[in-house]
């Protein structure tokens, strides 16, 4: 620095003392220009440097001869000055490189928050306003509980974005929840009109009649279909439950009839087991989509077979028809919409609901279904119900085959030939009983008749049933009469009459009337309760005929009887 | 007992008839009294109303109880009979009402058989 030869020392200390200066001065405050901060330093340097190069002219003219003076001085000088020059270039450079260097990193850093903003704004903040938004909370609900955003553009974003969503939100629910009413109302009519029609079924016996009620009542059973599936898929309440366990035949019945080709439906069943009542309906409406489609997709001249396997883990229903073989797209696409893995509508194709719904019940109820190829040819579909929902069947009529088969092989054919005559003679006692209380009434004096009416009366209202069904226990039919219970409770009481005497009796059919007549004891005993019941509806059925048989059999019987026979002494 | 307008039981007459509205076997195979009997045991698989046709039809049964056994529309019980009868797994029979009518002694007979017993 001392050495007057050198002048750059000197220069490049002055350099390092202003960089130094005005080196932190740059860095540390970021938001002066970057050329006022460096005009600065650089003028600090220009002015050290001249300095010190003045100085060094001065010393080295000073020490140099006199005959070199004036050359050394312009030589000194000019070398200064441009050293000088040098100098302020260099320590400009470098001051702007350096502010600019450091504006660029402040600038990387704010777009890298920016950044982090938007990152949070898009991953955090909008999913949780339409979150909020989806649970069913207003607009501006869900901004005020949204996190502060940072810039005023996103803030403009969210708030549009919010009441967007939620007026789509509102006009879903909206939609859905009039297509859930709609449908509940069209599922209660279409419920209330299958009780109409059966009762009306039940009315008229005229065959035309019959059959346009058949046809009406599938209608309404295939709208009553189309109503449980908008039910189903806009979540409404299913349409039905049942009280009790459903038999496998009522269900597969009740899932065919709500399609428009049931009559090529063919069921293969011989499972006894039932579904539980509440998921009766689930499994029945999800079997008939599923029938429904066999049905549409295989040629209509085609049947459509139904199996039921029962297994360890519930029964599987296979429905199978002779269509088309699924494609392996269809049949993932298939196999997607029944595994009722999307809970909203947004795979719904508009046209084909069946298989959507089926999903959604399989979901409800834990049903399974899964696609295989079918051995007719088509497309085979597996449902399986789970063990829970099968039960066994709350039925009286469980022990039916073995029992009478095995006890009474011949006996129909031997009964018959006995079961005729007898009837006819019950008929006759039945008409007698039956009768007595309202014949008692008005055309009898009261004290003999009385205490008979009254045996009458004693039995018949609170006769034990004396009918036993197959499982043992005592049953009263439901098309039993008064007169027919009052009697079947006195035939228990007594020895069955054996069977020759019925058959002695067939010999004697005219007879029978006069033998009923003579004993009401013998006419009572006979073994024969389906000929009496018989004799009952007959009565009931044919007024005029039987009342003769009746009235003719009368006489002797009883003391309402000795009236009439009386009467007709008199007239004699 | 059931409340109006509501079904107890899942199974649609249709499909219990299998669509259809008249008897294979004609009108005037089964009337309302006829007496059915059954010539054979339910077997396994059949449809549950045929088996318990042949049930309740192993002793002789009106047409007009079974339905009421049943809990189904004569018109329907008679389609399902008409099913039954052309398998041969029951057999009919009329009640001959009017010749049984005919053949019972006249009144005025008895009448008089009565009066001849007093006057013994």
């Amino acid at each position: 620095m001392t050495s007057p030869e050198i002048p750059p020392p000197p220069a490049s200390g002055a350099d390092g003392t202003a960089a130094g200066r005005s080196g932190p001065a740059a860095g540390g405050d970021p938001t002066v220009p970057a050329g006022r901060g460096a005009a600065k330093g650089t003028a600090l340097a220009l002015l050290i440097s001249i300095v010190v190069a003045g100085a060094a002219c001065l010393i080295t003219v000073q020490t140099c001869a006199d005959s070199a003076r004036t050359a050394v001085a312009w030589g000194t000088g000019a070398a200064g000055a441009v050293l000088c020059a040098a100098v302020a270039v260099a320590v400009h450079a470098r001051l702007t490189s350096r502010s600019l260097r450091s504006q660029v990193a402040a600038a990387q850093a704010r777009a890298a928050e920016r950044d982090a903003a938007d990152a949070r704004f898009a991953d955090t903040t909008v999913p949780g306003v339409v979150e909020r938004l989806r649970r069913g909370g207003s607009a501006e609900t869900a901004l005020a509980e949204a996190p502060p955003v940072v810039s005023e553009a996103q803030r403009r974003v969210l708030t549009a974005l919010a009441h967007e969503v939620h007026r789509g939100e509102t006009l879903r629910a909206a939609a859905m929840s009039a297509c859930a009413n709609a449908a509940g109302r069209v599922q209660a009519l279409a419920t209330s009109m299958a009780a109409d029609l059966r009762e009306m079924e039940h009315r008229h016996a005229d065959e035309d009649v019959l059959g346009d009620l058949l046809h009406l009542d599938h209608r309404n059973a295939q709208t009553g279909r189309i109503a449980d599936s908008l039910a189903v898929l806009t979540g409404a309440r299913s349409g039905r439950r049942w009280a009790k366990p459903i038999v496998m035949e009522s269900v597969l019945r009740g899932a065919m009839g709500r399609i428009s080709g049931y009559q090529r439906v063919r069921l293969h069943s011989t499972s006894e087991a039932a579904v539980a009542g509440h998921a009766a309906e689930g499994v029945m409406h999800a079997l008939a989509e599923l029938m429904d489609n066999a049905a549409n997709f295989s040629p209509p001249t085609s049947e459509v077979h139904v199996y039921v396997e029962e297994v360890a883990a519930g029964i599987v229903i296979t429905v199978e028809d002779g269509g088309l073989v699924m494609g392996d797209v269809a049949l993932r696409r298939a196999e997607q919409a029944v595994s009722g893995e999307h809970g909203d509508l947004t795979t719904l194709s508009g046209t084909r609901l069946g298989l959507a719904v089926v999903g959604r019940l399989a979901r409800k109820h834990g049903l399974q279904v899964s696609f295989r190829p079918s051995a007719h040819g088509g497309t085979g579909v597996l449902l399986r119900v789970p063990h829970e929902l099968v039960t066994e069947p709350r039925h009286e009529e469980r022990t039916e085959v073995p029992a009478p088969a095995a006890a009474v092989p011949p006996a129909p054919r031997a009964e018959r030939s006995a079961a005729r005559p007898t009837a006819r003679r019950q008929d006759n006692t039945a008409a007698v009983h039956s009768r007595q209380p309202e014949r008692a009434g008005p055309d009898v004096q009261r004290s003999p008749g009385h205490d008979r009416r009254e045996d009458t009366a004693r039995t018949a209202p609170a006769p034990p049933p004396q009918e036993f069904g197959e499982s043992g226990l005592p049953k009263r039919r439901r098309g039993q009469t008064l007169a027919a219970v009052a009697r079947a409770s006195a035939t228990s009481s007594r020895l069955p009459e054996p069977a020759p005497g019925a058959e002695q009796a067939d010999q004697r059919d005219p007879t029978a009337a006069g033998e009923a007549a003579g004993g009401p004891t013998a006419a009572r005993s006979t073994p024969r309760p389906s000929g009496a019941r018989f004799g009952d509806f007959r009565r009931a059925v044919q007024g005029a005929g039987t009342e003769d048989t009746g009235r003719r059999s009368r006489p002797s019987d009883s003391s309402p009887a000795r009236s009439s026979s009386l009467s007709e002494d008199d007239t004699e | 007992m059931t409340r109006p307008g509501r079904d107890e039981d899942p199974d649609r007459l249709y499909t219990v008839t299998g669509g259809r509205s008249r008897s294979a076997a004609g009108a005037e195979a089964f009337d309302l009294v006829t007496l059915v009997v059954s010539e054979s045991a339910p077997v396994r698989g059949m449809q549950s109303e045929h088996a318990a046709i042949l049930r309740i039809c192993r002793f002789p049964t009106a047409v007009v109880e079974l339905a009421a056994d049943l809990g189904l529309p004569v018109s329907v019980v008679r389609i399902l009979l008409g099913d039954l009868l052309a398998q041969g797994k029951i057999t009919a029979r009329h009640p001959r009402r009017a010749r049984t009518a005919d053949a019972l002694p006249d009144p005025d007979i008895l009448k008089q058989v009565l009066v001849g017993l007093r006057n013994i």
